[in-house]
Protein backbone atom coordinates (compact mmCIF):
# COMPACT_ATOMS: atom_id res chain seq x y z
CA UNK A 1 0.00 0.00 0.00
CA UNK A 2 1.60 3.47 -1.25
CA UNK A 3 2.05 6.20 1.50
CA UNK A 4 -1.42 8.30 2.18
CA UNK A 5 -1.16 11.72 0.57
CA UNK A 6 -2.44 13.97 3.36
CA UNK A 7 -5.72 16.15 2.28
CA UNK A 8 -5.91 19.36 3.58
CA UNK A 9 -8.36 20.06 6.69
CA UNK A 10 -8.93 22.82 8.63
CA UNK A 11 -8.46 21.52 12.25
CA UNK A 12 -12.44 21.81 13.09
CA UNK A 13 -11.99 19.61 10.26
CA UNK A 14 -9.56 16.77 11.75
CA UNK A 15 -11.28 17.39 15.36
CA UNK A 16 -14.28 16.40 13.86
CA UNK A 17 -13.20 13.58 11.77
CA UNK A 18 -10.92 12.21 14.99
CA UNK A 19 -14.31 12.65 16.74
CA UNK A 20 -15.91 10.10 14.68
CA UNK A 21 -13.33 7.42 14.35
CA UNK A 22 -12.96 7.58 17.83
CA UNK A 23 -16.99 7.29 18.64
CA UNK A 24 -16.56 4.55 16.20
CA UNK A 25 -14.43 2.36 17.78
CA UNK A 26 -15.79 2.81 21.18
CA UNK A 27 -18.78 1.66 19.65
CA UNK A 28 -17.10 -1.17 18.48
CA UNK A 29 -15.47 -2.25 22.17
CA UNK A 30 -19.02 -0.97 23.92
CA UNK A 31 -20.66 -3.75 21.52
CA UNK A 32 -17.99 -6.65 21.23
CA UNK A 33 -17.25 -6.84 24.65
CA UNK A 34 -21.17 -7.76 26.29
CA UNK A 35 -21.35 -10.00 23.39
CA UNK A 36 -18.25 -11.34 24.52
CA UNK A 37 -19.63 -11.97 28.07
CA UNK A 38 -22.48 -13.93 26.43
CA UNK A 39 -20.64 -15.65 24.07
CA UNK A 40 -18.21 -16.57 27.05
CA UNK A 41 -21.27 -17.96 28.83
CA UNK A 42 -22.93 -19.76 25.41
CA UNK A 43 -19.38 -20.90 23.96
CA UNK A 44 -18.24 -22.41 27.40
CA UNK A 45 -21.74 -24.07 28.57
CA UNK A 46 -22.17 -25.94 24.65
CA UNK A 47 -18.25 -27.35 25.54
CA UNK A 48 -19.86 -28.52 29.01
CA UNK A 49 -22.83 -29.83 27.15
CA UNK A 50 -25.11 -27.34 28.56
CA UNK A 51 -26.97 -24.39 27.08
CA UNK A 52 -26.02 -21.21 28.52
CA UNK A 53 -28.53 -18.52 29.43
CA UNK A 54 -31.44 -19.20 27.47
CA UNK A 55 -34.09 -16.71 29.51
CA UNK A 56 -33.86 -14.01 31.68
CA UNK A 57 -35.27 -13.78 34.93
CA UNK A 58 -39.26 -12.21 35.83
CA UNK A 59 -41.15 -15.34 34.97
CA UNK A 60 -43.78 -15.98 32.45
CA UNK A 61 -45.90 -13.13 32.74
CA UNK A 62 -45.37 -9.17 31.42
CA UNK A 63 -42.32 -7.93 29.48
CA UNK A 64 -40.05 -10.42 30.38
CA UNK A 65 -42.60 -13.38 29.84
CA UNK A 66 -42.69 -12.09 26.43
CA UNK A 67 -38.88 -12.05 25.63
CA UNK A 68 -38.85 -15.55 27.61
CA UNK A 69 -41.49 -16.63 25.20
CA UNK A 70 -39.75 -15.04 21.97
CA UNK A 71 -36.52 -16.20 23.14
CA UNK A 72 -37.88 -19.79 23.43
CA UNK A 73 -39.48 -19.60 20.09
CA UNK A 74 -36.02 -18.74 18.64
CA UNK A 75 -35.01 -22.39 20.08
CA UNK A 76 -36.48 -24.06 17.00
CA UNK A 77 -34.19 -22.88 14.98
CA UNK A 78 -30.19 -24.44 14.72
CA UNK A 79 -27.75 -21.25 14.55
CA UNK A 80 -30.35 -18.79 16.14
CA UNK A 81 -30.88 -20.53 19.22
CA UNK A 82 -27.20 -19.51 20.02
CA UNK A 83 -28.83 -16.18 20.55
CA UNK A 84 -31.09 -17.32 23.80
CA UNK A 85 -30.48 -15.18 26.47
CA UNK A 86 -28.93 -12.58 24.72
CA UNK A 87 -30.93 -9.80 26.65
CA UNK A 88 -28.57 -11.26 29.43
CA UNK A 89 -25.97 -9.05 28.86
CA UNK A 90 -27.95 -5.90 28.31
CA UNK A 91 -29.15 -7.38 32.96
CA UNK A 92 -25.35 -7.85 33.45
CA UNK A 93 -24.28 -4.11 32.46
CA UNK A 94 -27.31 -2.38 34.56
CA UNK A 95 -26.19 -5.01 37.43
CA UNK A 96 -22.59 -3.45 36.94
CA UNK A 97 -24.07 0.32 36.85
CA UNK A 98 -26.36 0.16 39.03
CA UNK A 99 -24.49 -1.41 42.22
CA UNK A 100 -23.67 -0.12 45.52
CA UNK A 101 -20.44 1.05 45.25
CA UNK A 102 -18.35 0.10 48.34
CA UNK A 103 -15.26 1.23 49.56
CA UNK A 104 -13.18 -0.34 52.03
CA UNK A 105 -12.40 2.23 55.22
CA UNK A 106 -8.66 1.55 55.59
CA UNK A 107 -8.39 1.55 51.67
CA UNK A 108 -6.22 4.51 49.89
CA UNK A 109 -9.42 6.21 48.47
CA UNK A 110 -7.06 8.25 45.82
CA UNK A 111 -5.03 4.91 44.60
CA UNK A 112 -8.41 3.25 44.88
CA UNK A 113 -10.33 5.64 42.10
CA UNK A 114 -7.22 5.84 40.01
CA UNK A 115 -6.67 1.82 39.43
CA UNK A 116 -9.59 1.29 37.56
CA UNK A 117 -8.66 4.02 35.37
CA UNK A 118 -5.23 3.39 34.89
CA UNK A 119 -6.09 -0.11 33.72
CA UNK A 120 -8.72 1.15 31.28
CA UNK A 121 -6.99 4.17 29.62
CA UNK A 122 -4.41 2.42 28.42
CA UNK A 123 -6.35 -0.41 27.05
CA UNK A 124 -8.95 1.91 24.88
CA UNK A 125 -5.78 4.29 23.82
CA UNK A 126 -4.25 1.66 22.46
CA UNK A 127 -6.73 1.76 19.30
CA UNK A 128 -5.57 4.91 18.42
CA UNK A 129 -2.79 3.01 16.25
CA UNK A 130 -4.51 -0.09 15.67
CA UNK A 131 -5.54 0.00 11.78
CA UNK A 132 -8.97 -1.35 10.81
CA UNK A 133 -8.64 -1.10 7.27
CA UNK A 134 -5.27 -0.04 5.64
CA UNK A 135 -6.97 2.96 3.20
CA UNK A 136 -10.24 4.92 3.07
CA UNK A 137 -13.21 3.72 4.33
CA UNK A 138 -15.49 5.89 2.31
CA UNK A 139 -16.41 9.43 2.08
CA UNK A 140 -18.90 11.55 3.19
CA UNK A 141 -21.43 13.17 0.87
CA UNK A 142 -20.41 16.73 -0.15
CA UNK A 143 -24.19 18.16 1.82
CA UNK A 144 -22.63 16.51 5.25
CA UNK A 145 -22.16 20.16 7.61
CA UNK A 146 -18.62 20.19 8.96
CA UNK A 147 -16.68 17.13 7.00
CA UNK A 148 -18.53 16.83 3.56
CA UNK A 149 -16.48 15.69 1.12
CA UNK A 150 -13.81 14.08 3.26
CA UNK A 151 -12.76 10.65 2.90
CA UNK A 152 -12.72 8.18 6.40
CA UNK A 153 -9.42 6.32 7.15
CA UNK A 154 -9.90 2.80 8.28
CA UNK A 155 -7.19 3.93 10.82
CA UNK A 156 -6.65 6.89 13.42
CA UNK A 157 -3.59 7.72 13.42
CA UNK A 158 -0.43 6.42 11.29
CA UNK A 159 2.52 7.19 13.43
CA UNK A 160 5.65 5.48 12.40
CA UNK A 161 6.26 4.04 16.02
CA UNK A 162 2.65 2.58 16.07
CA UNK A 163 3.67 -0.74 17.69
CA UNK A 164 6.26 0.75 19.98
CA UNK A 165 3.20 3.19 21.25
CA UNK A 166 1.19 -0.06 21.74
CA UNK A 167 3.76 -2.10 23.20
CA UNK A 168 4.35 1.64 25.72
CA UNK A 169 0.97 1.76 26.56
CA UNK A 170 -0.22 -2.39 26.97
CA UNK A 171 2.51 -2.29 30.08
CA UNK A 172 0.96 0.69 31.69
CA UNK A 173 -2.49 -1.59 32.13
CA UNK A 174 -0.43 -3.44 34.62
CA UNK A 175 0.01 -0.51 37.42
CA UNK A 176 -3.80 -0.71 37.11
CA UNK A 177 -3.96 -3.39 38.41
CA UNK A 178 -0.58 -3.53 40.90
CA UNK A 179 -2.07 -0.27 42.24
CA UNK A 180 -5.71 -1.56 43.08
CA UNK A 181 -4.48 -4.40 44.39
CA UNK A 182 -2.51 -2.59 47.05
CA UNK A 183 -4.83 0.44 47.88
CA UNK A 184 -7.26 -2.47 48.72
CA UNK A 185 -5.64 -2.89 52.06
CA UNK A 186 -6.48 -6.64 51.96
CA UNK A 187 -4.30 -9.70 51.33
CA UNK A 188 -5.68 -11.37 48.76
CA UNK A 189 -5.57 -8.55 46.92
CA UNK A 190 -2.44 -8.09 47.59
CA UNK A 191 -1.07 -11.32 46.53
CA UNK A 192 -2.93 -11.07 43.24
CA UNK A 193 -1.55 -7.82 42.42
CA UNK A 194 1.79 -9.08 43.25
CA UNK A 195 1.54 -12.13 41.20
CA UNK A 196 0.43 -10.35 38.27
CA UNK A 197 3.14 -7.67 37.89
CA UNK A 198 5.16 -10.79 38.19
CA UNK A 199 3.96 -12.37 35.62
CA UNK A 200 3.26 -9.12 33.42
CA UNK A 201 6.97 -8.56 33.76
CA UNK A 202 7.95 -11.79 32.61
CA UNK A 203 5.96 -12.48 29.96
CA UNK A 204 6.38 -8.78 28.51
CA UNK A 205 9.77 -9.68 27.61
CA UNK A 206 8.65 -12.77 25.10
CA UNK A 207 5.28 -10.63 23.67
CA UNK A 208 7.91 -8.28 22.82
CA UNK A 209 10.24 -10.54 21.21
CA UNK A 210 8.23 -12.39 19.77
CA UNK A 211 6.44 -9.08 17.76
CA UNK A 212 10.17 -8.20 17.03
CA UNK A 213 10.05 -10.90 14.21
CA UNK A 214 7.66 -9.31 12.10
CA UNK A 215 9.09 -5.77 13.00
CA UNK A 216 12.73 -7.35 11.48
CA UNK A 217 11.03 -8.99 8.39
CA UNK A 218 8.99 -5.45 7.32
CA UNK A 219 11.70 -3.01 8.89
CA UNK A 220 9.00 -0.91 10.28
CA UNK A 221 7.10 0.20 13.26
CA UNK A 222 4.58 1.91 11.37
CA UNK A 223 1.10 -0.64 12.68
CA UNK A 224 -0.49 -0.15 8.72
CA UNK A 225 2.85 -0.62 6.66
CA UNK A 226 3.72 -4.03 8.81
CA UNK A 227 0.51 -5.49 8.70
CA UNK A 228 -0.32 -4.95 4.56
CA UNK A 229 3.92 -5.74 4.34
CA UNK A 230 3.39 -8.85 6.50
CA UNK A 231 0.65 -10.32 4.21
CA UNK A 232 1.42 -9.58 0.98
CA UNK A 233 5.25 -8.72 0.61
CA UNK A 234 7.33 -11.22 2.24
CA UNK A 235 9.54 -14.22 0.96
CA UNK A 236 7.84 -17.91 0.94
CA UNK A 237 10.37 -18.47 3.85
CA UNK A 238 8.71 -15.67 6.10
CA UNK A 239 6.07 -18.30 6.83
CA UNK A 240 8.29 -20.16 9.62
CA UNK A 241 8.76 -17.10 11.67
CA UNK A 242 5.07 -16.29 11.72
CA UNK A 243 4.02 -19.36 12.41
CA UNK A 244 6.42 -19.82 15.28
CA UNK A 245 5.59 -16.23 16.48
CA UNK A 246 2.22 -16.55 16.10
CA UNK A 247 1.57 -19.54 18.77
CA UNK A 248 4.37 -17.67 21.16
CA UNK A 249 2.82 -14.02 20.82
CA UNK A 250 -0.86 -15.75 21.54
CA UNK A 251 0.80 -17.85 24.81
CA UNK A 252 1.81 -14.28 25.81
CA UNK A 253 -0.85 -12.69 24.89
CA UNK A 254 -2.78 -15.00 27.13
CA UNK A 255 -0.45 -14.33 29.95
CA UNK A 256 -0.70 -10.81 29.12
CA UNK A 257 -4.59 -10.55 29.26
CA UNK A 258 -4.64 -12.51 33.06
CA UNK A 259 -6.89 -14.99 30.88
CA UNK A 260 -6.82 -18.53 31.53
CA UNK A 261 -5.08 -20.45 31.97
CA UNK A 262 -2.83 -18.04 33.19
CA UNK A 263 -5.37 -16.19 35.16
CA UNK A 264 -2.95 -16.40 38.32
CA UNK A 265 -3.94 -12.78 39.48
CA UNK A 266 -7.65 -13.39 40.55
CA UNK A 267 -7.35 -17.39 40.70
CA UNK A 268 -10.72 -17.55 42.45
CA UNK A 269 -9.71 -20.93 44.25
CA UNK A 270 -6.78 -19.73 46.13
CA UNK A 271 -7.46 -15.59 46.02
CA UNK A 272 -10.70 -15.11 46.48
CA UNK A 273 -10.99 -12.85 42.92
CA UNK A 274 -7.64 -11.68 43.23
CA UNK A 275 -6.79 -8.02 42.99
CA UNK A 276 -10.48 -6.65 42.17
CA UNK A 277 -11.79 -8.72 45.36
CA UNK A 278 -12.48 -5.72 47.06
CA UNK A 279 -14.21 -3.93 44.19
CA UNK A 280 -17.83 -3.38 43.36
CA UNK A 281 -20.04 -1.86 41.04
CA UNK A 282 -19.09 0.35 38.10
CA UNK A 283 -15.13 0.09 39.95
CA UNK A 284 -15.58 -3.18 39.03
CA UNK A 285 -16.82 -2.92 35.96
CA UNK A 286 -14.22 -0.52 34.25
CA UNK A 287 -11.43 -3.60 35.12
CA UNK A 288 -13.86 -5.79 33.63
CA UNK A 289 -13.88 -4.15 30.87
CA UNK A 290 -10.59 -3.00 30.32
CA UNK A 291 -9.45 -6.74 30.81
CA UNK A 292 -11.73 -7.95 27.95
CA UNK A 293 -11.04 -4.92 25.96
CA UNK A 294 -7.13 -6.13 26.30
CA UNK A 295 -8.26 -9.38 24.99
CA UNK A 296 -9.54 -7.22 21.74
CA UNK A 297 -6.03 -5.66 21.32
CA UNK A 298 -4.48 -9.07 21.94
CA UNK A 299 -6.28 -10.23 19.06
CA UNK A 300 -6.14 -7.17 17.00
CA UNK A 301 -2.28 -7.30 17.22
CA UNK A 302 -2.33 -11.17 16.70
CA UNK A 303 -4.65 -10.57 13.56
CA UNK A 304 -2.40 -8.18 12.05
CA UNK A 305 0.63 -9.12 12.68
CA UNK A 306 0.36 -13.03 11.90
CA UNK A 307 -2.73 -14.26 11.00
CA UNK A 308 -2.74 -11.76 7.27
CA UNK A 309 -4.51 -8.90 8.78
CA UNK A 310 -6.71 -7.59 6.23
CA UNK A 311 -6.17 -9.96 3.90
CA UNK A 312 -7.97 -13.04 3.77
CA UNK A 313 -4.93 -15.85 4.21
CA UNK A 314 -2.88 -15.99 7.27
CA UNK A 315 0.55 -16.47 7.87
CA UNK A 316 1.94 -14.38 4.61
CA UNK A 317 0.41 -16.52 2.21
CA UNK A 318 -1.35 -13.69 0.86
CA UNK A 319 1.57 -13.42 -1.63
CA UNK A 320 0.44 -16.52 -3.41
CA UNK A 321 -2.93 -15.29 -4.09
CA UNK A 322 -2.48 -13.27 -8.01
CA UNK A 323 -3.76 -9.63 -7.76
CA UNK A 324 -5.99 -10.68 -10.70
CA UNK A 325 -8.04 -12.71 -8.01
CA UNK A 326 -10.81 -10.06 -7.77
CA UNK A 327 -12.01 -9.60 -4.10
CA UNK A 328 -9.60 -12.38 -2.64
CA UNK A 329 -6.67 -10.40 -3.32
CA UNK A 330 -8.11 -6.94 -1.55
CA UNK A 331 -8.01 -6.29 2.19
CA UNK A 332 -11.73 -5.99 3.42
CA UNK A 333 -12.33 -4.78 6.97
CA UNK A 334 -14.67 -7.82 7.02
CA UNK A 335 -11.36 -10.23 7.41
CA UNK A 336 -9.61 -8.13 9.88
CA UNK A 337 -13.02 -8.19 12.01
CA UNK A 338 -13.55 -11.87 11.60
CA UNK A 339 -10.48 -12.99 12.45
CA UNK A 340 -10.53 -11.30 15.32
CA UNK A 341 -13.53 -12.54 16.10
CA UNK A 342 -11.96 -15.97 15.55
CA UNK A 343 -9.40 -15.37 18.08
CA UNK A 344 -11.51 -14.29 20.86
CA UNK A 345 -13.56 -17.63 20.08
CA UNK A 346 -9.89 -18.92 20.51
CA UNK A 347 -9.95 -17.15 24.04
CA UNK A 348 -12.78 -18.42 25.24
CA UNK A 349 -12.00 -22.19 24.06
CA UNK A 350 -9.13 -22.39 25.60
CA UNK A 351 -10.87 -21.18 28.94
CA UNK A 352 -12.75 -24.33 28.57
CA UNK A 353 -10.44 -26.46 28.05
CA UNK A 354 -7.30 -26.28 30.28
CA UNK A 355 -7.15 -25.65 33.77
CA UNK A 356 -4.69 -23.22 35.34
CA UNK A 357 -0.79 -23.19 35.56
CA UNK A 358 0.71 -23.11 39.19
CA UNK A 359 2.71 -20.11 39.82
CA UNK A 360 6.06 -22.27 39.27
CA UNK A 361 5.41 -23.64 36.09
CA UNK A 362 3.95 -19.99 34.96
CA UNK A 363 7.23 -18.51 35.76
CA UNK A 364 9.47 -21.42 33.73
CA UNK A 365 7.35 -21.27 30.93
CA UNK A 366 7.76 -17.75 30.55
CA UNK A 367 11.41 -17.76 31.28
CA UNK A 368 13.03 -21.24 30.15
CA UNK A 369 10.72 -21.99 27.15
CA UNK A 370 9.03 -18.59 25.76
CA UNK A 371 12.31 -15.86 25.38
CA UNK A 372 14.77 -19.09 24.49
CA UNK A 373 11.89 -19.91 21.74
CA UNK A 374 11.59 -16.33 20.77
CA UNK A 375 15.09 -15.57 20.42
CA UNK A 376 15.58 -18.19 18.11
CA UNK A 377 12.07 -17.31 16.08
CA UNK A 378 14.01 -13.61 16.04
CA UNK A 379 16.94 -15.36 14.78
CA UNK A 380 15.22 -17.38 11.85
CA UNK A 381 13.80 -13.82 11.10
CA UNK A 382 16.55 -12.32 10.45
CA UNK A 383 18.01 -14.91 8.54
CA UNK A 384 14.86 -14.67 6.15
CA UNK A 385 15.30 -11.00 6.11
CA UNK A 386 19.05 -11.62 5.23
CA UNK A 387 18.59 -13.91 2.45
CA UNK A 388 15.78 -12.04 0.88
CA UNK B 1 12.47 -35.55 24.58
CA UNK B 2 10.66 -33.47 27.73
CA UNK B 3 11.89 -30.64 26.10
CA UNK B 4 10.54 -31.17 22.63
CA UNK B 5 7.22 -32.32 24.34
CA UNK B 6 6.73 -28.80 26.17
CA UNK B 7 7.49 -27.07 22.82
CA UNK B 8 5.42 -29.07 20.50
CA UNK B 9 2.22 -28.98 23.17
CA UNK B 10 0.58 -32.45 21.99
CA UNK B 11 -2.12 -32.40 24.93
CA UNK B 12 -3.24 -29.32 24.61
CA UNK B 13 -4.22 -29.86 20.92
CA UNK B 14 -5.75 -33.55 21.91
CA UNK B 15 -7.68 -30.70 24.77
CA UNK B 16 -8.73 -28.79 22.65
CA UNK B 17 -9.71 -31.03 19.68
CA UNK B 18 -12.10 -32.89 22.53
CA UNK B 19 -13.30 -29.57 23.36
CA UNK B 20 -14.12 -28.34 20.21
CA UNK B 21 -15.73 -31.03 19.02
CA UNK B 22 -18.10 -30.75 21.96
CA UNK B 23 -18.90 -27.28 21.09
CA UNK B 24 -19.26 -27.91 17.10
CA UNK B 25 -21.47 -30.80 17.93
CA UNK B 26 -23.46 -28.81 20.70
CA UNK B 27 -23.52 -25.47 18.44
CA UNK B 28 -25.38 -27.29 15.65
CA UNK B 29 -27.85 -29.55 17.52
CA UNK B 30 -28.93 -26.91 20.06
CA UNK B 31 -32.86 -26.50 19.81
CA UNK B 32 -36.31 -28.29 20.40
CA UNK B 33 -36.50 -29.76 16.97
CA UNK B 34 -34.29 -32.32 17.38
CA UNK B 35 -35.69 -33.96 20.46
CA UNK B 36 -39.15 -34.32 18.38
CA UNK B 37 -37.54 -35.69 16.09
CA UNK B 38 -35.37 -37.84 18.23
CA UNK B 39 -32.11 -36.92 17.64
CA UNK B 40 -29.80 -36.55 19.81
CA UNK B 41 -29.72 -33.73 22.03
CA UNK B 42 -27.39 -32.14 24.14
CA UNK B 43 -29.80 -31.66 27.48
CA UNK B 44 -33.08 -31.54 28.97
CA UNK B 45 -34.81 -27.93 28.78
CA UNK B 46 -37.01 -29.32 31.67
CA UNK B 47 -39.87 -26.95 32.64
CA UNK B 48 -40.49 -25.97 28.52
CA UNK B 49 -39.89 -29.83 27.53
CA UNK B 50 -41.20 -32.78 29.61
CA UNK B 51 -38.59 -34.94 31.15
CA UNK B 52 -38.80 -38.68 29.89
CA UNK B 53 -39.18 -41.04 33.08
CA UNK B 54 -38.31 -44.71 33.73
CA UNK B 55 -41.03 -46.42 33.88
CA UNK B 56 -40.31 -47.66 37.40
CA UNK B 57 -39.90 -44.11 38.56
CA UNK B 58 -41.11 -43.49 42.21
CA UNK B 59 -43.32 -40.56 42.33
CA UNK B 60 -46.21 -39.86 45.18
CA UNK B 61 -48.27 -42.38 46.07
CA UNK B 62 -51.73 -42.24 44.93
CA UNK B 63 -55.03 -44.72 45.32
CA UNK B 64 -56.83 -46.26 42.55
CA UNK B 65 -60.42 -46.57 41.75
CA UNK B 66 -61.84 -49.86 39.61
CA UNK B 67 -64.16 -49.50 36.48
CA UNK B 68 -66.99 -49.11 39.11
CA UNK B 69 -65.37 -46.43 40.42
CA UNK B 70 -65.01 -48.01 43.65
CA UNK B 71 -62.11 -47.44 46.14
CA UNK B 72 -60.00 -51.10 44.99
CA UNK B 73 -58.27 -50.36 48.74
CA UNK B 74 -59.82 -53.30 51.24
CA UNK B 75 -57.99 -52.20 54.82
CA UNK B 76 -55.92 -55.38 54.79
CA UNK B 77 -53.22 -52.75 56.56
CA UNK B 78 -50.33 -53.93 54.81
CA UNK B 79 -49.36 -51.08 53.87
CA UNK B 80 -50.04 -49.29 57.26
CA UNK B 81 -48.02 -52.54 58.76
CA UNK B 82 -44.89 -52.41 56.30
CA UNK B 83 -44.22 -48.43 55.74
CA UNK B 84 -40.65 -48.04 57.19
CA UNK B 85 -41.59 -44.14 58.69
CA UNK B 86 -45.28 -44.71 59.05
CA UNK B 87 -46.62 -42.18 57.02
CA UNK B 88 -49.56 -44.36 56.18
CA UNK B 89 -53.13 -44.07 58.93
CA UNK B 90 -56.15 -45.99 57.73
CA UNK B 91 -59.41 -46.40 59.29
CA UNK B 92 -61.77 -49.39 58.69
CA UNK B 93 -65.87 -49.04 58.10
CA UNK B 94 -68.23 -50.66 56.38
CA UNK B 95 -70.35 -49.25 53.47
CA UNK B 96 -73.92 -50.14 51.61
CA UNK B 97 -73.31 -53.07 48.83
CA UNK B 98 -69.85 -53.42 49.60
CA UNK B 99 -68.74 -56.59 50.59
CA UNK B 100 -65.18 -56.29 51.71
CA UNK B 101 -63.78 -52.81 54.47
CA UNK B 102 -64.04 -49.30 53.29
CA UNK B 103 -61.27 -46.99 54.35
CA UNK B 104 -63.29 -44.07 55.77
CA UNK B 105 -59.41 -43.11 56.27
CA UNK B 106 -56.67 -43.32 54.44
CA UNK B 107 -54.23 -40.35 55.37
CA UNK B 108 -51.30 -40.54 53.78
CA UNK B 109 -48.11 -37.90 54.57
CA UNK B 110 -45.79 -36.67 52.32
CA UNK B 111 -43.42 -34.81 54.46
CA UNK B 112 -41.96 -37.66 55.76
CA UNK B 113 -42.74 -40.03 53.13
CA UNK B 114 -38.73 -41.68 51.54
CA UNK B 115 -40.25 -43.27 48.86
CA UNK B 116 -39.28 -46.61 48.67
CA UNK B 117 -42.24 -48.56 47.63
CA UNK B 118 -42.55 -50.98 50.33
CA UNK B 119 -46.61 -50.05 50.40
CA UNK B 120 -47.27 -50.64 46.43
CA UNK B 121 -45.50 -54.40 46.85
CA UNK B 122 -46.93 -55.12 49.80
CA UNK B 123 -50.85 -54.44 48.63
CA UNK B 124 -52.11 -57.75 47.49
CA UNK B 125 -55.12 -56.03 45.33
CA UNK B 126 -53.34 -53.49 43.69
CA UNK B 127 -55.07 -50.81 45.00
CA UNK B 128 -51.87 -48.06 45.00
CA UNK B 129 -49.49 -47.10 42.88
CA UNK B 130 -46.54 -44.32 42.96
CA UNK B 131 -47.25 -42.34 40.21
CA UNK B 132 -44.87 -40.34 38.50
CA UNK B 133 -45.38 -37.00 39.78
CA UNK B 134 -41.63 -35.68 41.38
CA UNK B 135 -42.84 -31.62 41.60
CA UNK B 136 -43.88 -32.15 45.32
CA UNK B 137 -42.35 -28.88 46.53
CA UNK B 138 -45.87 -26.60 48.47
CA UNK B 139 -45.70 -23.49 50.68
CA UNK B 140 -47.99 -24.46 53.21
CA UNK B 141 -47.13 -27.99 55.75
CA UNK B 142 -50.57 -28.98 55.23
CA UNK B 143 -50.26 -29.95 51.77
CA UNK B 144 -48.45 -32.48 52.29
CA UNK B 145 -51.28 -34.62 53.84
CA UNK B 146 -53.49 -36.46 51.47
CA UNK B 147 -56.03 -38.14 52.66
CA UNK B 148 -59.38 -39.33 51.09
CA UNK B 149 -61.69 -36.94 53.80
CA UNK B 150 -62.42 -33.33 54.07
CA UNK B 151 -59.71 -30.89 52.87
CA UNK B 152 -57.63 -33.96 52.07
CA UNK B 153 -59.49 -35.19 49.30
CA UNK B 154 -56.26 -35.40 46.97
CA UNK B 155 -55.10 -39.61 47.19
CA UNK B 156 -57.07 -40.23 44.10
CA UNK B 157 -55.17 -37.29 41.69
CA UNK B 158 -52.03 -36.23 40.98
CA UNK B 159 -51.14 -33.26 43.19
CA UNK B 160 -51.84 -29.86 41.22
CA UNK B 161 -48.83 -28.10 39.95
CA UNK B 162 -47.96 -24.12 39.39
CA UNK B 163 -47.30 -23.24 35.77
CA UNK B 164 -44.11 -22.02 35.11
CA UNK B 165 -43.40 -22.96 31.90
CA UNK B 166 -42.61 -20.01 29.13
CA UNK B 167 -43.55 -22.59 26.43
CA UNK B 168 -46.25 -21.88 23.85
CA UNK B 169 -49.74 -24.14 24.09
CA UNK B 170 -47.76 -26.68 21.53
CA UNK B 171 -45.80 -27.29 24.15
CA UNK B 172 -48.12 -27.73 26.91
CA UNK B 173 -49.60 -30.95 25.58
CA UNK B 174 -47.48 -32.89 26.92
CA UNK B 175 -47.94 -33.71 31.38
CA UNK B 176 -45.22 -32.82 33.17
CA UNK B 177 -45.55 -36.56 34.98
Amino acid sequence: MMQMTPIPMTIVQTLVMALIQIIAILAFIFVLVPMLTFAERKVIGYVQVRLGATRIAGGNRGLTGAVNKLMWWMGHFPVISFFRGLPIFMADGLKLVTKEDIMPAKADKFVFWLAPILCMVPAFAVFAAVTFYPGVLGVFPAWFPIVGGLPVTGYMTDINVGLLYILGLASVGVYGIVLGAWASNSKYPLLGGLRSAAQVISYEVPLTLSLLAPVILTGSLNFRTMSVDLATKMTPWAIIPLFIGFFAYLTCGFAETNRVPFDLAEAESELVSGFHTEYTGMKFGWFFLSEYTNMIVVSALATAFFLGGHYLLPFGLQQFVPASAGWIAQPHLIFFIGKIGFLLFVFLWVRATLPRYRYDQLMSVGWKYFIPLTLVNLFIAGLVRFMA
Amino acid sequence: MSLLRTLIPFDIYNGLKLTGRYFGRNFFSANRKKVKANLKHITVEYPEVPIHLAPRFRGRLQMLRDEQGEIKCICCLACERICPTQVITIEKDKKEGRKLPFPKVYTFEMERCIFCEFCVEACGYDSIILNHQFELAAYDREDFSHGTEGAFQNMFKPTPIGTFSVAGDDDANAPHY
